[in-house]
């Protein structure tokens, strides 16, 4: 009922970038949010909150753990890695991404037929 | 065993949510205020950054649910919460649903077990009741002779089979004390034809349509196997003697099987042969027409085939039998015939309690609208938070649903108390009232009719506070002078409703009271109070011909002579009892007719005592003595419809007149003088014609085997019953007393049916009059609530207080002239329905039409009047600070 996270993205992108931000290094949420916000350089926008409902899901899926650690600024915070499941999910996501766009970017670009 | 795990661990899960949320925006508070923000100002920009925060956790939590089942418990939850908080509102509203739901379901208990539950027959929607229509007289319509049964069968196309059958009764003295039984003289092939067959020993055959040895074959039903001979096990084969004849049991039904489906049990079955024995058995008179027919369609033959394949056959028949009433005939299928001329007055019936749910609906519906309108903060604030109108509405239909289903179970409380009163209301003859139950069809109608009406009541005040404006509902006190103008407009409209249908309800009920009150006023033509009555069977065995009026007169000598009787007679044909109820067809000397075209006439056979001990006046002649029951002569009185139907203003004593209808040895029926003329007397039924009707005195010769005794009583007519059976019993102990009634209940049987129309629409209109009166009550109450600070203003600025409640009344009345004008048109359709249950009174009795809406006018007046008087007490000082 509730799509407004989507707005700016297709079902299942924000997914895709938590995932892909997880496999370079595990993170805590708000750094996860701030990492996507400047590696995106706030084209998309993305409500911080919704990262969270998200990451339950990824959680729910087992596509990512989480352990509640210590921050770099001393915070208790939960701490997410991506698991083996993930980091399968993710190549499969992005290749379909790819190809999607390919085919998107064949359509739309100028001069043929 | 993983969602297990996860449905324990949820708590834990939240609570990390929850947690972790928080800690997010902490930490982004910390980074802005370390950028140099103020730390106010940071929390704000946190939040902004980060979205709807309760959203988000909801969200969250959505992941790990079952949604549409938890947020269903979620929301049931919440709504007891609401429900028990206003336990005046979950009250009103419980009750209005129960009232409703338990109404419907009650009846519906009853229609289901007499109308809609299929026969207990194999594919019974092909099993049909094939009547003969009498061309001139419709008081001949129904039964057929078996000689031309047997013509309908052989040349008919239309069906796998046919049966004739008819019920009387038999007396079975091989016990412990006599018993007096209903048997069924049925066709051979009728067990076969129902699809059905004997728990025990075989059906009949083929064969045994025809007399054939001593014995003929009787099949028991295993209620009579079990109460008469303990279940014996070598009951196959066994002799049995019913009344004189010597029968053989071939088997034994299973238990609860009846056939015919009707009121009155049958303990036993035998075949058409029974009535081929003598010398003239009724089964051999093409003249005698006493049999009914049950048939079954062939597949994929329809009635109206059927109907013109049998009418055809009638029509050649009625030219090969000129002698005979010329006649057609007519097809309904077997459960039409069965609930018989019940069936539109149920429907009826069913229709009007439908409508009573409609106003409970609508009272509800008015309720939360009204309740709705004081939530409007609530629901404001919760989509403040985040909650959607989905699911705003989805929390308010759950409460209605809820409401719904609580008024149901308790519905179903009312209607199980309602049930054993509709069963002893129900009209006697109803047949399979004792099926009526609350059995799991009824449970599954009720839960049904809880979830509509649920939705029905809940949806559009649902939808309505789903609209509410965010900002107005937050600014709005919850008490605002013009909030509710759409929402006013819809409960005006609902209560107009309210009052139309009840207005259409009180005409229908209206007139069958009225209509009801006029058949009690009927006068029978005898009196009915201090009278016992009882069946006497005098069989031939024990009493041989000329003995048995001896006999019959014997008892009542003793039974006049016994403390509190005042006087005692018997008569063959006792009015109104639907028993031994004897037509022929008569015609008077010097005016010769031929067969077809003689006057049917009702045959009664009394004891000298009659007239004088029933109350029934001698017009003009005499009554009979004892010394004509000697037999010299033969002798009739007449009453005053034939006198003038046959007679035609000429004085008809001394006259002598001839019904077709002979006793003993001679075939020929005798010619018998006319010695008196009598009062008519309401026979048949009460809201019956009095039909022309013959008297004879019961004689060695006039006499058929039975009498009914009439014994009027100083006191109560029932406390004779023990020394009565005591003195039959003493006189005969093979004979049986049955049908031990007094007349009271004949009479009030007989107007057993249009009672319980009248009773139960008048409950319903009741019950719709009353909701609809406190919905009235409600609309003008709270509109009055709603405008306190406008009536506030206009008393201080001077308007007289009387012109206040002017005001209010005026409302209420203008509601209740549109609701009854739209009620008023709506009757006049609506009384055609019930057109034919009236009696003495047209559909648009006048007394009614005018009753009814002074009525209605005056409870609206009243329904008003009561809020109107609060509203001239606001205290404009009081009604002004609310600002």
């Amino acid at each position: 009922m509730r799509k407004e996270t989507q707005r700016d993205l297709f079902p299942g992108a924000l997914e895709m970038m938590i995932l892909r931000t997880l496999k370079r290094q595990p993170l805590h949420g708000y750094a996860l949010a701030q990492h996507i916000k400047r590696m995106s350089d706030d084209l998309l926008q993305i409500e911080e909150g919704s990262l969270y409902p998200a990451l339950q899901r990824l959680l729910k899926d087992e596509l990512v753990k989480a352990e509640w650690g210590v921050s770099a600024t001393n915070r208790r915070v939960r701490i997410y890695k991506l698991t083996a499941a993930g980091a399968k999910r993710l190549e499969l996501e992005v290749s379909k991404f790819e190809r999607m766009l390919e085919g998107i970017t064949r359509v739309l670009a100028p001069g043929q037929s | 065993m993983n969602w297990m795990r996860r449905l324990l661990s949820r708590r834990k899960i939240y609570g990390e949510l929850s947690e972790e949320i928080r800690g997010h925006l902490e930490e982004k508070t910390a980074e802005l205020v370390a950028g140099g923000m103020p730390r106010e100002e940071a929390e704000v920009a946190a939040r902004r950054v980060f979205g709807n925060v309760t959203l988000a956790e909801e969200d969250g939590r959505d992941v790990w649910k079952w949604l549409s089942i938890e947020k269903f418990f979620m929301d049931a939850r919440y709504s007891l919460r609401m429900l028990r908080k206003n336990p005046g509102f979950t009250v009103a509203a419980v009750l209005t649903l129960a009232l409703g739901i338990g109404a419907n379901a009650a009846l519906f208990s009853v229609i289901d077990a007499v109308l809609l539950r299929p026969l207990p027959f194999r594919d019974p929607e092909r099993l049909v009741a094939v009547h003969a229509v009498d061309i001139k007289d419709a008081a001949y319509n129904g039964e057929i002779s078996y000689p031309a049964f047997l013509d309908w069968r052989s040349r008919s196309h239309s069906f796998e089979a046919m049966s004739v059958w008819w019920t009387t009764s038999v007396t079975y003295a091989g016990g412990t004390q006599a018993v007096s039984v209903r048997g069924v003289v049925v066709s051979a092939n009728l067990l076969s034809l129902l699809g059905v067959s004997p728990a025990l020993g075989r059906s009949f055959v083929e064969e045994e349509d025809q007399p054939r040895g001593e014995q003929l074959p009787v099949i028991l039903s295993y209620e009579f196997w079990q109460g008469q001979f303990g279940g014996d096990a070598n009951i196959l084969g066994r002799s049995l003697t019913l009344d004189d004849q010597k029968y053989v049991v071939v088997g034994v039904m299973p238990a609860r099987f009846q056939f015919p489906v009707q009121a009155n049990r049958v303990e036993l079955w035998t075949t058409i042969a029974r009535d081929m024995l003598g010398k003239s058995g009724m089964a051999t008179q093409r003249g005698v027409s006493y049999l009914q027919v049950i048939a079954r369609l062939k597949p994929g033959v329809s009635i109206p085939q059927a109907q013109s394949d049998v009418a055809l056959i009638q029509e050649q028949m009625n030219r090969q039998y000129p002698e005979d009433r010329p006649r057609s005939a007519a097809i309904n299928t077997e459960s039409e015939q069965i609930s018989g001329s019940m069936r539109p007055a149920l429907m009826i019936l069913l229709g009007a309690v439908g409508f009573v749910l409609l106003i409970a609906c609508a009272n509800v519906a008015s309720l939360l609208l009204a309740r709705a309108a004081g939530r409007q903060k609530e629901f404001a604030i919760r989509s403040a938070l985040g909650a959607s109108r989905g699911t705003i509405v989805r929390q308010l239909l759950t409460e209605s649903l809820l409401l719904a289903m609580i008024g149901g179970v308790l519905g179903l409380l009312l209607a199980h108390w309602a049930t054993s009163a509709l069963i002893a209301l129900a009209p006697e003859g109803l047949a399979r009232t004792s099926d009526i139950a609350l059995d799991l069809r009824v449970l599954g109608f009720t839960f049904l009719v809880a979830l509509v009406t649920g939705v029905l009541f809940g949806l559009v005040p649902a939808v309505q506070a789903s609209r509410c404006d965010l900002n107005r509902g937050l600014e709005d006190s919850g008490r605002g002078s013009s909030s509710g103008a759409g929402r006013s407009r819809l409960r005006n409209t609902l209560v107009v409703s309210q009052l139309a249908i009840a207005f259409v309800l009180l005409i229908g009920a209206g007139l069958l009271l009225r209509s009801f009150n006029r058949l009690q006023h009927v006068d029978p033509g005898f009196r009915a109070d201090h009278v016992l009555t009882f069946l006497l069977e005098v069989p031939s065995q024990h009493h041989p011909g000329a003995q048995r009026p001896a006999f019959v007169r014997e008892i009542l000598q003793t039974t006049r002579a016994l403390p509190g009787v005042k006087s005692a007679t018997a008569v063959f044909g006792l009015p109104l009892s639907e028993q031994q109820d004897v037509y022929t067809a008569a015609e008077a000397e010097g005016h010769p007719l031929p067969r077809s075209q003689r006057p049917r006439v009702g045959f009664r056979i009394i004891e000298s005592q009659y007239f004088s001990t029933m109350g029934i006046r001698v017009v003009e002649g005499r009554a009979f003595t004892p010394q004509d029951e000697l037999g010299g002569r033969s002798l009739a009185i007449v009453n005053e419809t034939l006198a003038r139907l046959m007679f035609k203003g000429e004085d008809p004593i001394g006259r002598r007149i001839k019904p077709s209808i002979s006793f003993g040895e001679s075939d020929d029926a005798p010619m018998r003088e006319i010695v008196g003329v009598v009062a008519d007397v309401k026979s048949g039924s009460i809201a019956g014609k009095t039909a022309p009707e013959i008297y004879v005195p019961q004689t060695p010769v006039d006499f058929i085997g039975e009498m009914t005794v009439v014994v009027r009583a100083m006191n109560d007519p029932n406390s004779l019953v023990p020394a009565v059976r005591s003195l039959v019993n003493s006189m005969d102990k093979d004979i049986p007393m049955r049908q031990v009634k007094t007349l009271d209940q004949y009479v009030s049987g007989s107007i057993s049916a249009p009672r319980f129309e009248a009773v139960l629409l008048g409950t319903f209109a009741g019950l719709a009059f009353v909701l609809t009166a406190v919905g009235l009550y409600g609309v003008i109450s709270y509109s009055v609530a709603q405008r306190t600070r406008e009536m506030g203003i206009r008393i201080a600025l001077g308007a007289p207080r009387g012109s206040i409640s002017r005001m209010v009344v005026r409302q209420g009345a203008l509601l209740a002239l549109v609701g009854g004008g739209v009620g008023l048109i709506a009757s006049v359709f609506a009384v055609q329905l019930i057109r034919g249950l009236l009696f003495g009174i047209g559909s648009t009795d006048p007394a009614t039409f005018i009753a009814v809406p002074l009525l209605l006018l005056m409870v609206a007046l009243l329904a008003s009047y009561v809020p109107a008087r609060r509203a001239t007490k606001v205290d404009p000082i009081v009604a002004l600070r609310y600002e």
